[in-house]
């Protein structure tokens, strides 16, 4: 069991510090379990943002994100708030910056200082290029004027990277990156506003940072003025699929939460697992769970192994993880009945669990914006078939080459290696159906369908994409790693039926739902975790 | 800050005005005739946004056999300086 996992408990033990009833009451006082956060700084949980030639213990991607799900089976506000932002902030530095740069922030992270990633303004949303938060070039170095909204940990970081316009010729150099020392700035300049109080992820400490003609040296641009967007573009790449990889520990959690009902509550004279339709709602949203790990699983380790490709990957899985867990949540909701809307008892948990999953599908870059960023490529990537991916991208475990973000591209070439592996091993039917009609629809669209005017019928391309893409990891993945009985014919007929919805009622698969749901109640029993790993878990059903 | 690979296509024949075919290209994305395009016109003044940068990016590598970054055409943002780019590239 790692350390994390130890630590924090049983999240269904009363007495526990860390325990579901501590984390609700704290989540009510929009803050996180007291004493959560001295766990992570004694664990040292920054060093997993910080690359291990900085000092950090950051080496592959697919382990950064297996390493925060014990966190985030917890509570979320606590892995987001804690500073997963700070991962963000320092992937541009670690890309972008200079030697000098590198040191200082990685350094302040392993100290345990807190990095705040200045993006995000109220009225542009993702529509980074309109930003309006300037950066004036002056003699003696820069002058920031404007205001960045809806920010982690704004109000106590101790460093920020600010995506700063510092051009106005129109195309993709008109923004530059900044570090800025914040204990540095003059009082009179800058301030942080104010916390925004927010649906979910109540325990996060929004808010943010308004400059007024505040200067700062030269040496806190992160790469050359105007690099800006090149770096946000590859950084987000890796961001992309770690936040949608964060979710994964809260499906995780909320399924063993209602699973643990099911078997505890009595209706009709039996135990609420014992319904046909509550145990093919439990065995569903566990396959989709492990579907959405293979493809967060894939898309990780595609950052080391198919650079190339890595951002319509990182695109694909932002955009498809939060809709499969968001649903399978929904799906698990039913089960629950009205405790689901309750916030207190012992399942209150999953109420919080929901509230909290949707800011990671919207937080960092949008559905749309996912979208925007695969449409224009798609032509490219389905144009034809590329070599398979190497085994490595699917088995679990095999050694990857080391990250070398520079190595990300804005844009893939040719032929897509991981829809590869559809037509190279076979696949379900209606999948290889969807992928022959995405190919044909893909080569009809024009180029002046795939930007912000994109119609409906053409931003639904990237969905079936992100699908198709999720089937591909789904057969690499079985093939190449133990897996359980009845997954991957669950998982590729739930995502052909998502790709092409059939009139009549789904196809049912008892044999593989049942062998499914013996998993999952093997694993609950246990101690394993719901995620492909198999992680040891501290959580238990009740006597 | 742009770099560009080389990539060994076979079935490529590259145009021997390239800043011509790249206007041809632009004049397609926008439904118009390659004779309007001024060649010493910034880009986004057709209103080209990035999707178009990215496919310019398509084309070029399936017609000059260039592997190349969107960010080709913040760096090169006209035509001409963007045939020239290439140009030395492909050389």
């Amino acid at each position: 069991m790692t350390r994390l996992e130890e630590r924090f408990g049983d999240p269904y033990n009363a007495d526990n510090p860390f325990g579901h009833r501590t984390i609700l009451d704290a989540d009510e006082r929009s803050t996180v379990a007291e004493g959560a956060e001295a766990v992570l700084d004694e664990f040292g949980l920054n060093a997993e943002f910080v690359p291990e030639a900085l000092g950090g213990r950051l080496v592959e991607v697919d382990e950064l994100v297996r390493r925060l799900r014990p966190v985030f089976r917890r509570d979320a506000s606590l892995g987001l708030g804690y500073g997963v932002t700070s991962l963000m902030a320092g992937l541009n530095v670690w890309l972008g910056g200079s030697d000098v740069q590198r040191k200082w922030l990685a350094d302040l992270l392993l100290g345990g200082g807190k990095a705040s990633v200045g993006y995000h303004e109220l009225d542009r949303g993702n529509d980074l290029t309109n930003n309006e938060f300037a950066a004036t070039r002056t003699e003696d170095g820069l002058v920031l004027d404007g205001r960045k909204e809806v920010i982690n940990n704004a109000a106590r970081a101790d460093a920020a990277v600010l995506f700063a316009r510092t051009g106005g010729k129109g195309g993709g150099r008109d923004h530059s990156l900044l570090l800025v020392d914040l204990h540095q700035l003059d009082g009179g300049t800058f301030r942080r506003l104010p916390r925004y109080r927010t649906l979910g992820l109540r325990g996060v400490g929004l808010s943010g940072f308004e400059f007024t003609g505040c200067a700062v040296p030269d040496s806190a641009l992160v790469g050359d003025l105007g690099q800006g967007s090149d770096i946000a573009l590859r950084s987000f790449q890796v961001s992309r699929c770690v936040m949608a990889g964060t979710g994964l520990g809260i499906l995780d959690a909320g399924l063993f939460g209602v699973l643990r009902f099911a078997l505890e509550r009595r209706l009709y004279g039996q135990t609420v697992a014992e319904l046909p339709h509550a145990r093919a709602t439990l065995a569903g949203a566990y396959a989709d769970l492990l579907t959405a790990d293979a493809l967060v699983t894939t898309a990780t380790r595609a950052l080391h192994v198919l650079p190339a490709t890595a951002s319509a990957y990182a695109a694909a899985t932002k955009l498809l993880v939060p809709t499969l867990l968001e649903e399978a949540m929904n799906a698990l909701s039913v089960v629950l009945g009205a405790r689901f809307y309750l916030r207190e008892g012992d399942y209150a948990g999953f109420g919080k669990h929901m509230r909290d999953l949707p800011p990671l599908g919207i937080g960092h870059a949008g559905g749309i914006s996912c979208q925007l960023t695969l449409l224009p490529q798609l032509s490219r990537l389905l144009r034809a078939l590329g070599d398979p991916a190497p085994a490595a991208v699917f088995t679990a475990g095999a050694a990857l080459p080391e990250l070398d973000l520079s190595r990300l591209r804005l844009f893939a070439p040719s032929g897509d290696p991981l829809l590869a592996e559809l037509a190279a091993h076979g696949t379900h039917p209606g999948i290889a159906a969807a992928l022959a009609k995405l190919t044909a629809d893909v080569a009809a669209l024009p180029a002046r369908d795939t930007g912000v005017a994109a119609s409906p019928a053409a931003l639904d391309l990237t969905d079936r994409y992100a699908a198709l893409l999720a089937a591909a990891s789904v057969t690499g993945y079985a093939r190449h790693n133990a897996v359980p009985d009845g997954w991957a014919e669950l998982a590729l007929s739930r995502l052909a039926e998502r790709l092409t919805p059939s009139a009549a009622l789904p196809a049912t698969h008892p044999a593989a739902e049942g062998a499914l749901f013996a998993d999952l109640l093997d694993r609950a029993t246990t101690g394993s975790g719901f995620c492909l790993d198999r992680d040891p878990v501290h959580r238990t059903l009740a006597q | 800050m742009t770099s560009t690979d080389t990539t060994t296509s076979t079935s490529t024949t590259v145009p021997a005005d390239i800043a011509q075919w790249l206007a041809g290209r632009v004049a397609s994305y926008l439904d118009t005739d390659a004779a309007t395009i001024d060649l010493d016109l910034p880009l986004a003044e057709y209103g080209l946004d990035s999707v178009y940068a990215l496919s310019l990016c398509g084309d070029i590598e399936d017609t000059l056999g260039l592997v190349v970054e969107p960010t080709l055409a913040w760096d090169y943002p006209t035509v001409n300086a963007m045939a020239e780019f290439l140009q030395a590239e492909i050389a």
